[in-house]
């Protein structure tokens, strides 16, 4: 069964009027069970239209969305996925762990029960000792280990991330891919995750999903072949920079017709 | 700061503004004319004379002698008690606007269609000036019968003090609602939380940052509208009844209704540190940039 399945998928913002966008057009996609699977392309895309249909956050207009087997609405309902964007997005009123509670506590577990798999996730994110801590004592990398835990707390089998270390400094970020991957291999999770930087998306995942703007569509699918177990030294590899170029060029291609200064803007080349 | 400091700093800078006020009103004394002074045949400046102005000391040492000559009740008991009276009919103005102007919050929040329907009139309704409206919500007083419930004439000057406390707090915990942030929204949504899941959990926490300024200023209206309402209608007991009173008094004693005076700002103060006070609870865990 694969963990998410986009079928024959459009999505048009306020068809019929002057101000119609073609946000996704005719997009087909699947991501397997375990499989770490990266957006990206240029400003206006559709990555996090597309990533949002997942989400059941957005109704396709064409299409079929299936998660798990279900459809994407029932997903949604059954708590199938942990989502994380680029703010953190922790409430500053609850402390640290109550923090990582809150789709617990939404799905009506116990105290004791909550209590505990929250501290499972504290150390899952290396970062037990602070539960007793508000998030805005906390720095911007902390924050998003945090936002990561609370996406996990209910052990969905799907991870969905918007830019999430699109905020963050470069060597913050770094440790922050090593730990994604270290955590989701631990917890045997998939992974669909939006990006504006190619070495990110090639460091991270075992297929890079390539989208041209207006109309999205997804114009390539490279498979990046890193081996399971990524570490720093697969950043100093001859395939890591191999695999970059295969992204850069088919990001290339999807403009052809626009001048080059242009062409890939919105995507960072670092 | 602390919470201890942060609680001496204020107390003193409240001592200090009082110092400032008695100052100003014994300079003018000192320097003001006597008479009053006009400009361009528009008189505008007060009387500086004892009694227009009585002096701050004679004021206050008028609390420690008996309301009326040969009575034993000492003023300071008198007005007390009446501030206490008009303190609890605030109090019970001021829960009843916040429970109106919540509910009403929600309400707007809820439904598009009666925020765009309500807001207009709520606006409108504190154009009325709380005197027009006095008689009339006192005239219910023992009058008006819901079961075997009769509606005493106290409740109709908590009402009045309802009426302005519940717009500030409608108006701002509306705002509050509305100011958790897109991305926290669709957390939620992604969560499959329910409308009323995520106004517990995500809106109303949200909101305190702006509900409590209007709470504060709730619990001031609450009071003004409670002594406008006494004033307005004699109501025995509180404290505008003793304004009233004491200001028919003012040639022979000024210094008396100035106690009252006194009574009403200490009630207000009083009103206005509850909230405070929820306030400090209510703001400590969170990040003290967004504290006012």
């Amino acid at each position: 069964m694969s963990a998410v399945q986009v079928v024959g998928t459009s999505k048009i913002f306020n068809e019929g009027s002057a101000k119609q966008v073609d946000a996704i057009v005719e997009v087909n996609l699947t991501v397997e069970s375990g499989e770490f699977v990266s957006l990206i392309g240029p400003s206006g895309c559709g990555k996090s239209t597309l990533l949002r249909l997942i989400a059941n956050l957005l109704e396709p207009t064409q299409g079929v969305v299936s998660v798990n087997g279900k459809t994407a609405a029932q997903a949604r309902l059954d708590q199938d996925y942990g989502m994380a964007f680029q703010q953190a997005g922790l409430f500053d009123w609850r402390t640290v762990g109550k923090n990582i509670e809150l789709p617990l506590e939404l799905k009506g577990w116990d105290k004791t029960k909550r209590a505990k798999r929250a501290e499972e996730m504290l150390h899952l994110v290396k970062l037990p000792e602070f539960a007793e801590m508000y998030p805005w004592q906390l720095s911007g990398g902390m924050q998003q280990r945090i936002a990561i835990a609370r996406a996990l707390a209910a052990h969905p089998p799907l991870l969905l991330m918007d830019e999430p270390f699109g905020a963050l400094d470069e060597m913050t970020r770094e440790y922050m891919q090593g730990e994604l991957l270290r955590i989701c291999a631990e917890t045997s999770t998939t992974v669909v995750f939006v990006t504006h930087s190619i070495p990110e998306a090639v460091y991270l995942s075992n297929r890079v999903v390539v989208m041209s703007p207006r109309p999205g569509r997804i114009v390539e699918i490279i498979d990046v072949n890193l081996g399971a177990k990524r570490t720093e030294d697969t950043r100093a590899a001859e395939g890591f920079f191999r695999s970059i170029t295969a992204v850069r060029e088919a990001l290339r291609g999807t403009h052809a017709d626009h001048v080059a200064a242009t062409a890939i803007r919105g995507v960072e080349d670092r | 700061m602390t919470l201890v400091g942060r609680i001496a700093y204020r107390t003193s800078m409240f001592v200090l503004a009082i110092a400032a006020i008695i100052g100003a009103w014994e300079l003018y004394k000192l320097i003001g004319p006597q008479g009053g002074g006009k400009f361009f045949g528009v008189s505008i400046l007060p009387r500086a004379n004892n009694n227009a102005m009585p002096h701050v000391w004679d004021m206050f040492s008028r609390f420690g002698r008996p309301e009326v000559r040969g009575s034993d009740r000492k003023i300071w008991v008198v007005v007390l008690s009446g501030a206490w009276f008009s303190l609890r009919l605030s109090f019970v103005g001021f829960l009843l606007g916040s429970t109106v102007g919540v509910g009403l919050a929600v309400l707007m929040t809820r439904f598009r269609i009666v925020q765009r329907g309500l807001l207009p009139y709520l606006v409108m309704s504190q154009t009325v000036p709380l005197i027009a409206l006095a008689p009339l919500v006192v005239s219910w007083g023992g009058k008006l019968e819901i079961g075997s419930f009769v509606w005493p004439r106290w409740l109709s000057a908590s009402i009045l003090g309802m009426f302005l406390a519940f717009f500030p707090i409608a108006v701002g915990t509306l705002r509050g609602l509305a100011s958790a942030p897109s991305a926290a929204m669709e957390l939620m949504e992604s969560y499959a939380a329910s409308w009323k899941q995520t106004l517990f959990k995500l809106r109303f926490p949200a909101a305190v940052p702006f509900m409590v300024p209007a709470f504060k200023l709730a619990a001031s209206g609450a009071v003004v509208g409670v002594v406008v309402a006494e004033i307005s209608t004699g109501l025995k007991g509180g404290i505008g009844r003793l304004i009233i009173e004491y200001a028919r008094e003012a040639t022979g004693d000024p210094a008396k209704v100035f106690t009252a005076v006194f009574g009403a700002a200490a009630l207000g103060l009083t009103m206005s540190g509850i909230v405070a006070v929820s306030d400090l609870l209510l703001m400590r865990n969170r990040p003290k940039e967004t504290t006012t």
